[in-house]
């Protein structure tokens, strides 16, 4: 235990790195657990104040069309792929990730290219920018977010940092094994490989933190009815009026 | 770091158990810090030139539970640390298994066969030699593989079933196991648990720093070969750079039961082509059934290389590989 970076000896014998200690698992898988079970148990004594929820009947408003939940379930699985198949041999399971590992690799580089340009394009980029006045919201409870809250976006911006070094070091670690589209020419230089793997770990490790935490917050009872939203496209009138303010966020009636 | 001998050797806490439960006991206990010990001759390469080492060894070879050959109601099994000289010499192995006798009667040198144990030769480990030279390649836990880029020299190493790491698997005796459908007795405090030949070798797709099943604490304590593939018609070759003292560049094992001159049913397994002993089900599937002739070599042979993908400098084994399963179907 203690280290963070993996060092080696490369073939003219310098000490270069060649990635990230994989004891941090542990002290992530430990951390995110601790914090978690911290937040719920602040919450729990919190409940006991809070009586008013928000009716789920009634009227109802759209939240995520159809195409963003599919991207949102299909990059959930890719991500879940890619953790299991990534971390099994970590911890001792024995089976052909590798080939699996690429190819929820590549699934999840797609859907976050098209979500890109569908967002830029065709959706409400401005809904997930985060701005001053976003930063002040945790501070202040008269103030309702828009579509997103501040926890929403940062965990999206965060997410965003954190898949899109994932891709962008592991598509260069793609390039170093043999697959159906080429063959490996093995030529990188071992010091940029190290620090490719580096990234790829330290990344690999947020994200586990991450998508641990946002499953935490998909089960809370309070914010079950976004996760409901994330099946079934829509929340009430009434959920949105407790947690949205209507002048920033103006979603259209759902069906 | 790299390849440095030394004539002294390191302060490695040794032990000798005689039985069984002793050494199962001392494997569980020491785990991955004891290093399992046969004849001892790919250990002290590793150790010699300081690119592996251990804390503690626990030999084997005087637990006489697994030594010797011994004739069952299905076959016969041979103890684990059985030499490679005894498998090569036992009359019965000769007159059941002479595949095996005859595997094992090639492997390195007559001096080496002396002490060389069946499991050592099973579960050796790869002889790519910028792993052996101790470079911090995938199979020793790094993140490339020196023998398959640019200047890399692969001449002995895989054309099939590569993941990153393209060793292939050195060992004489291991194709021929696969051929005979033998049965792997791993044992350990735990337990016994029986592998099969062919699953008992790992691929680096599966796990890429073993070459063998064997988890932490567990010993390869025996060998079974079942009577179903006894005196079968055999072939072995191995093909190297010398005929004496060297690994294969490939070799064949080959068991067919033949009958009026056709080909009824057949196990063929190559080495030093693949991480693992390679399997040809392709070949014997088309084997299967057809009258033995100089056309049915012909056309199998090109089955055997279907998928190969050799490296800079092994394109050789590619006609090489047929050639042997032409000569195992002529027989």
């Amino acid at each position: 235990m203690g280290e963070i970076v993996r060092y080696k000896r490369d073939v003219w014998g310098e000490e270069v790195i060649l990635g990230v200690s994989w004891d941090l698992l542990w002290v992530v898988a430990v951390a995110v657990l601790v914090l978690l079970a911290a937040h719920a148990i602040v919450m729990a004594v919190l409940a006991n104040k809070k009586m008013d929820k928000p009716s789920g009947e009634g009227k109802r408003v759209v939240r995520h069309e159809a195409i963003d939940r599919w991207f949102h379930w299909l990059m959930a699985l890719s991500i879940f792929a890619l953790i299991l198949t990534g971390i099994a041999p970590i911890v001792g399971l024995r089976f052909a990730w590798l080939n699996w590992h690429w190819m929820a690799g590549l699934l999840l580089s797609f859907i976050t290219l098209v979500h890109i340009v569908r967002s830029l394009f065709w959706q409400d980029f401005k809904s997930m920018i985060l701005g001053p006045r976003d930063f002040a919201e945790p501070f202040d409870s008269t103030r309702l977010p828009g579509k997103y809250s501040f926890e929403q976006k940062g965990m999206h911006w965060a997410v965003t940092v954190v898949v899109m070094t994932v891709i962008a070091t592991g598509l260069l670690m793609f390039l170093q094994i043999d697959s159906p589209f080429w063959e490996r020419t093995n030529s990188m230089p071992e010091s940029q490989l190290g620090l490719v793997f580096l990234l790829h770990g330290l990344s690999t490790l947020a994200l586990v933190a991450l998508a641990s935490t946002h499953i935490y917050f998909a089960i809370r009872p309070e914010k079950l009815f976004y996760t409901r939203s994330m099946f079934k496209g829509w929340i009430s009138e009434d959920e949105m009026k407790a947690n949205h303010d209507p002048n920033l966020w103006s979603p259209k009636q759902a069906d | 770091m790299v390849a440095t001998s030394h004539d002294v050797m390191l302060d490695i806490e040794l032990y000798q158990p005689t039985d069984e439960a002793n050494a199962l006991a001392l494997a569980a206990s020491l785990g991955k810090d004891g290093w399992l010990l046969g004849g001892g001759q790919d250990t002290y390469g590793w150790v010699k030139d300081r690119n592996k080492s251990a804390t503690a060894m626990i030999e084997l070879t005087q637990v006489d539970a697994w030594k010797g050959i011994k004739e069952t109601s299905d076959g016969i099994e041979i103890g684990a640390v059985t030499t490679l000289t005894e498998i090569s010499k036992n009359p019965l192995v000769k007159e059941k298994f002479a595949l095996l006798a005859k595997a094992a009667g090639v492997v390195a040198s007559p001096q080496i066969r002396n002490v060389g144990t069946l499991a050592g030769n099973l579960a050796q480990d790869a002889r790519c030699w910028y792993y052996r030279r101790g470079l911090d390649c995938y199979r020793a836990g790094g993140n490339i593989c020196y023998a398959d880029s640019p200047e890399g020299l692969n001449r002995e190493h895989a054309i099939f079933g590569a993941s990153r790491c393209v060793a292939v698997s050195p060992s004489d005796t291991a194709p021929a196991l696969v051929a005979l459908d033998a049965t792997m007795v791993i044992s350990s405090a735990k337990g016994q648990r029986l592998v099969s030949a062919q699953d008992f070798f790992v691929g680096p797709d599966v796990n890429i720093t073993s070459m063998t099943a064997l988890e932490e604490g567990e010993i390869l304590t025996a060998v079974r070969l079942p009577n179903e593939w006894a005196n079968a018609e055999y072939y072995f070759e191995k093909v190297a750079d010398r005929n004496v003292w060297d690994f294969a560049l490939v070799s064949i094992s080959a068991a067919m039961k033949v009958s009026n001159g056709v080909i009824e049913d057949s196990r063929i397994a190559c080495g030093a082509v693949e991480c693992v002993p390679r399997r040809l089900d392709d070949v014997e599937n088309a084997l299967r059934g057809q009258q033995r002739s100089e056309q049915l070599a012909e056309r199998v042979a090109s089955i055997a290389s279907q998928g190969a993908e050799p490296l800079n400098y092994n394109h050789f084994k590619i006609p090489l590989i047929e050639n042997l399963v032409k000569r195992a179907v002529r027989g």
